[in-house]
């Protein structure tokens, strides 16, 4: 060894392994506008769909005349449900158990629903055409509020269900009705409250809203008829399963389905799904023999593909007066729209709401969930969260400040006191979970004292009294969230999509000059993983992270894993990812005792390297031992380095946080303004902090756009109100609040590495922080409960209920 | 979308009933109507062009006159379509009121909802835009059943270069003078 022999502190450096904030290698293709998305593919030949929609929300329909369409030059086709019945395609099954329309079959159930899709050979072409299709609609009764979906009158919205009182997760109770979903012990919920010194009750919304990727939905289909094989470019989070669906449902051979998700801008659950548009392209590049691509503009991609949200929960805790929590019971009116198109494990029909008693020690609680059918866009989505998390997330953060106003206590005290306590881990819940692991006192502490909480209620106090001496117009707010989630979906023995088990999956190859190529089951929306990924594996083989190529979305190279959504990549794909690198490790353990002629008992593991135990000096880089593998591996040992692991977790994952707003409203404006959002997330093993850090501004950033209005409102005639983004609330840079952010870790016990995930945690802790801070603004004037969303006419007409403008 | 207002009009009243049962009068009045054509006494079929915000569209539909009751009102009532652009129906309750032997008071009461991409994109715009529409509307009602003086026709048609609107409305009144059965496009 000479001076120039690196340290073992450079070793571990050039690794750029975990823990480093190593820069986003994606990044270097999309600042430079080089990224390769779905509408940048152009084939030879490749013609364009479009869909003729629906301008009704409830209607029969009586006749599709394309004549006139098709008499324009350019236009090659017009599909219609009939054309699709030909090709048993025009209903298509959803995730939910239920069936949804390809293409109108008689009726259509939501405005802007699909009714025909015209093919042409340009865009403008398709355009001119869709204006020529002509539609005959009878109008039928619409359906917008949910909680009159169940109303004996209520317009029948499936005719095709009639009759049908079994849906796919137990009896049906009504025509509209979908499914009733109870978890939890009813009796002793009803115990707790008659004994209870202390109830509340109140009905909690979470408006509808939408996922709203900047990049819509879209596909390019190409089926060469030739070799019998559909090549399918899409926006899919989960490519695999598509390709799976499309099987299922083409009858073309699977090994004969190439599905291929390129750089996507953006999912945030919106990608999860199947939806028509995929169909007819497929449908009409099989008829046409062409590619045929289809891309939503952003009015569609707003109005019909997969709303997140528009659940009703009517809340009620049990306390004693000291207020320690002694039972919880939830109802939940779940507006599905015109199909249940939920994307959630199978076996759960509203998600993981049962997260629901969140990060309390509640003894009993009992949860019911009522799904129903509206005369609206169907979806459901796991809005940057996992499955119906958020709406959790809400409902019991905003029923815990609820129940603190009730019992005049300190939201904050309210919380310490009923916080599942540290040495309770692993914590089995009230309503079914069994939460890994958490450190919730420390983490809230470490959050009140950051941000300065008892001074902040001080001052709060004091302009209060201020305003009541009519000295200011200003009054201040402190939002306070204390989140659990349950992420990485998850384990076979309950988590399914269609039959497929959730596990996922990695595939690691070594070369023999020693850089890697790896591919997983995953899917990078934005998420940066091929960044992270080859993080984890330079810090398991000690490959230098740059040496690590990542690749994803291609299902014939990668191997086949359940997709990304749910902060399940880092929980699932993360532990296959690092179980996976030690195959390669133990193999190039046995490699590099060959190579030193040492037992491989006698080896220890050294950043980048094997060396003698006791004699350093003694090693073998990885880089040496990857030549090795393919030059002169040992005797009886297969060559090459390379490994493969499926990985099905044992639990899921529990990342919690503690989310603080401070905010000031002017009351005869209704503008609200961010003084200051501080958030500390545990997400366990800290991969790579400048990730997360990206990834929690951007979840806060949509939840202050949820919180404080963006939503998908609908009016009585059932019009889709706010379907652009002249209605629908997306922050820029002018809006956006500051960000503070912090943490703490936990990690997870069961996870190879510890990890928890993050990209969804400030999203679901986000929302309660904001929408509590409003609410805890007003709460001295008398109010209780004021719903989301808190745009500026909402806080302003609250305001004015209140008597504050006097 | 609702709309409560009232007109007066320099015309017996009398004579403001018989026009609004005349199709040619509607036509010329309606702002973008392209085809109005009168089946029966309460039955009629229209054809106008509309825009509102970024969405324009042909609407075709129906109109019928209930409740009359010559000459103190009527009721109208229409609905139509404008295909992918989407669809409205509504209604208005109007009544005649004198105000002397030579003015008439019109009071309206409109109630209409739409539908489709054009409540979509041009919810926020629905409320302007009927305004100005029946603001037009009256202006143009009111120059067929009650002329401007020909001097101020004259002062108008004499000036130079007359801004767009104002050219419009010289041209429908000046058609109509010289030959009221005449059809002018309706902007």
């Amino acid at each position: 060894m000479n001076d120039m022999t690196p340290t073992r502190e450079q070793r571990e450096a050039a690794l750029e392994g975990m823990g480093c904030k190593r820069k986003r290698v994606e990044d270097v293709r999309f600042t430079q506008g080089k990224g390769q998305y779905v509408d940048d593919l152009k084939l030879p030949g490749m013609v364009f769909g479009d869909f003729v929609r629906s301008p009704y929300p409830h209607a029969k329909i009586t006749k599709i005349d394309a004549t006139e369409a098709l008499k324009i030059p350019g236009v090659i086709a017009v599909l219609t449900a009939e054309d699709l019945k030909g090709v048993n395609l025009a209903w298509m099954p959803t995730l939910a158990g239920d069936v949804q329309m390809v293409l109108a079959d008689g009726k259509v159930l939501y405005q802007n629903q699909e009714v025909a899709f015209v093919v042409a050979e340009d865009r403008y072409i398709a355009d001119d055409a869709i204006q020529l299709v002509e539609v005959e609609y009878e109008e039928l009764p619409v359906l917008v509020d949910p909680f009159k979906s169940m109303d004996p009158d209520a317009p029948v919205l499936r005719p095709d269900l009639e009759g049908k009182t079994e849906g796919a997760h137990g009896p049906r109770k009504h025509h509209n009705h979908i499914f009733n979903w109870e978890v939890g012990d009813e009796d002793e919920t009803a115990k707790a409250f008659a004994e209870a010194d202390v109830t509340i009750n109140e009905m909690i919304s979470y408006h509808r809203t939408h996922p709203s990727p900047l990049e819509t939905c879209q596909c390019v289909a190409s089926m060469d008829k030739v070799k019998g094989e559909l090549t399918v470019w899409g926006t899919f989070q989960a490519p695999h399963v598509i390709r799976t669906v499309a099987s299922l449902l083409s009858t073309i051979p699977e090994h004969k389905i190439h599905v291929i998700a390129p750089d996507i801008g953006g999912g945030f659950g919106n990608k999860v799904g199947a939806y028509p548009g995929y169909i007819c392209s497929i449908v009409a590049s099989i008829v046409t023999g062409v590619p045929v691509k289809w891309v939503e503009d952003r009015m569609e991609n707003l109005s019909t593909t997969s709303f997140a949200r528009d659940y009703h929960m009517t809340t009620e805790i049990a306390a004693k007066s000291d207020g320690t929590v002694t039972g919880l019971k939830v109802h939940v009116l779940a507006d599905h729209g015109g199909f249940d198109a939920c994307a959630d494990p199978s076996k759960w029909p509203a998600g993981f709401f049962n997260i629901v008693t969140g990060s309390y020690d509640f003894p009993a609680a009992h949860l019911s969930v009522d799904g129903v059918y509206t005369n609206k866009a169907p979806g459901g989505v796991a809005y940057r969260c996992s499955f119906r998390v958020t709406e959790a997330a809400y409902c019991i953060e905003r029923a815990m400040d609820i129940l603190a106003q009730k019992l005049d206590m300190d939201p904050a005290d309210l919380r310490m006191k009923n916080f599942v306590k540290a040495d309770q881990f692993p914590y089995q819940s009230a309503l079914g979970w069994e939460y890994d692991s958490g450190d919730y006192h420390t983490a809230m502490q470490k959050a009140m004292d950051t941000i300065g909480y008892r001074e902040l209620r001080a001052e709060q106090k004091a302009k209060q009294e201020a305003f009541k001496r009519g000295e200011t117009r200003e009054i201040m707010g402190i939002g306070v969230s204390f989140f659990t989630e349950i992420v990485g979906a998850g384990p076979s023995k309950n988590c399914d999509i269609l039959g497929v088990a959730m596990f996922d999956s990695a595939e690691i190859r070594v070369h023999p000059t020693g850089s890697v190529i790896s591919r997983m089951g995953t899917k990078s929306q934005g998420q940066g993983h091929e960044t992270t990924w080859a993080q984890i594996i330079a810090t398991e083989i000690g490959i230098p992270a740059a040496d690590i190529m990542v690749e994803e979305g291609n299902t014939d190279t990668a191997p086949y894993g359940l997709g990304t959504y749910g902060s399940r990549s880092t929980p699932v794909a993360g532990a296959a990812i690092a179980l996976a690198a030690r195959k390669i490790r133990n193999k190039a353990q046995m490699i590099a005792a060959h190579m030193l002629e040492v037992s491989e008992y006698d080896l220890e593991w050294d950043i980048d390297g094997f060396q003698v135990k006791g004699n350093p000096e003694a090693r073998k880089s990885m880089k040496e031992i990857a030549w090795a593998a393919y030059h002169a591996p040992p005797p009886n040992m297969e060559p090459g380095l390379e490994a493969v692991s499926y990985y099905d977790p044992p639990n899921m994952t529990y990342p919690f946080g503690a989310y603080f707003c401070v905010m000031d409203i002017d009351v005869d404006t209704g503008v609200a303004s961010t003084r200051r959002f501080y958030a500390l997330d545990d997400c366990g093993t800290r991969i790579n902090p400048m990730i997360i850090e990206g990834q929690v501004h951007g979840g806060l950033t949509e939840a202050f756009a949820i919180a404080m209005g963006q939503e998908i409102r609908y009016d009585e005639m059932g019009n889709v109100l706010g379907a652009s983004f002249m209605d629908f609330f997306i922050p820029t840079a002018v809006e956006t609040p500051h960000w503070e952010t912090d943490h703490t870790v936990t990690p997870s016990p069961h996870h190879p590495i510890g990890a928890k995930g993050v990209g969804e945690s400030p999203n679901v802790g986000g929302v309660p922080a904001f929408s509590n801070a409003v609410n805890d603004a007003f709460q001295f004037l008398g109010s209780t409960h004021i719903q989301m969303p808190h745009d500026s006419w909402r806080v302003w007409q609250a305001a004015k209920d209140l008597g504050a403008h006097g | 979308m609702q709309m409560n207002d009232s007109q007066r009009i320099e015309a017996p009243r009398q004579k403001v009933w018989e026009a609004l049962n005349d199709p040619d009068v509607l036509k010329a009045s309606i702002p973008g109507c392209e085809e109005l054509i009168k089946h029966s006494d309460t039955e009629m079929e229209a054809k106008v062009k509309l825009k509102v915000g970024p969405v324009k569209a042909t609407f075709g539909g129906k109109v019928t006159l209930n409740d009359l009751d010559p000459p103190n009102g009527y009721t109208i009532e229409g609905e139509g379509s404008g295909g992918v652009a989407g669809f409205a129906r509504g209604g208005a309750k109007v009544r005649l009121e004198e105000d002397g032997p030579d003015a008439t008071i019109l009071h309206y009461d409109v109630d209409a909802k739409v539908g489709g991409k054009l409540a979509q994109l041009g919810a926020r715009l629905i409320d302007s835009t009927a305004k100005r529409l029946a603001g037009e509307f009256f202006t143009a009602f009111a120059e067929q059943v009650a002329p401007t003086t020909p001097e101020e026709t004259a002062a108008e048609d004499g000036a130079e270069a007359p801004e767009q609107k104002k050219g419009w409305l010289g041209g429908l009144f000046g058609g109509k003078k010289a030959d009221p059965t005449a059809e002018e496009p309706a902007a």
